[in-house]
């Protein structure tokens, strides 16, 4: 009977002891889970801070963005305009002549072609007549 | 004095015998079950530390914000600027047109 005593005094001491160690060990991992989340909550409290001028700032840049984008064709319009109109032109004559080709008058092949040359003939040299 | 010894019969010592071990068998289950809590919890600690991690580096990502505002007053100034292009050419072209 005594064995039984003493068996069942370790059984419950280890049951106690076990819980005490295990109990000790994860107090000790989730306060320091804790202070982690403590940071991150801070750190989420910075990032929305930083945030918050984000969406306001970006629709005032689209805002102002599309105003400018709106207007640069009509300032490059003007600017076409005043280009146009500052450029000096070249008079006018005041009869205009009639179109002739810029080389003059165009020259026929088609005597060479068939051997007749009388310019090369008439222009020959003299020993070459001989 | 009178000394009291208890007998058990047969029948309640194997009632000891089995609350016994199913004691023992109970410590190796919670240990088991403890082991497995405080594995789990160390898991949970490594990613906490990493979102600790990734939110510091959001942070610092997001420090910066504050030059939107300044960017956005810079684009007005451009604004402003453009209009006042807007008024000089509109002089100009209407005395190159005259």
């Amino acid at each position: 009977m005594n064995t039984y005593v003493l068996l069942s005094v370790i059984d419950i001491v280890l049951l106690i002891a076990g819980l005490a160690i295990y109990l000790f060990i994860v107090g000790g991992q989730l306060a320091g889970v804790a202070e982690k989340l403590e940071e991150c909550s801070d750190l989420v409290r910075q990032i929305s801070k930083n945030a918050e001028p984000i969406v306001a700032g970006v629709s005032h840049i689209n805002r102002t963005g599309g105003i400018v984008a709106g207007a640069l064709p009509l300032l490059y319009g003007m600017a076409e305009g005043i280009v146009v109109g500052v450029t000096p032109r070249a008079e006018e004559p005041a009869e205009r002549p009639p179109n002739v080709p810029a080389a003059g008058r165009r020259r026929s092949r088609l005597h060479e072609a068939v051997g007749y040359n009388p310019d090369a003939t008439r222009k020959a040299p003299a020993h070459a007549a001989k | 004095m009178n000394e009291t010894v208890l007998t058990l019969t047969s029948t309640q010592e194997n009632l000891w015998k089995g609350a016994i071990i199913g004691g023992f068998v109970i410590v190796l289950a919670v240990a088991a079950l403890l082991t497995i809590l405080v594995v789990e919890v160390r898991t949970i600690d490594r990613r906490v530390v990493k979102v600790r991690d990734s939110l510091k580096a959001a942070a610092h990502n997001t420090a910066d914000s504050v030059l939107i505002g300044q960017t956005a007053e810079g684009v007005e100034a451009v604004l402003a600027e453009g209009l006042e292009h807007h008024l000089f050419l509109g002089r100009v072209l209407g005395k190159v047109r005259s």
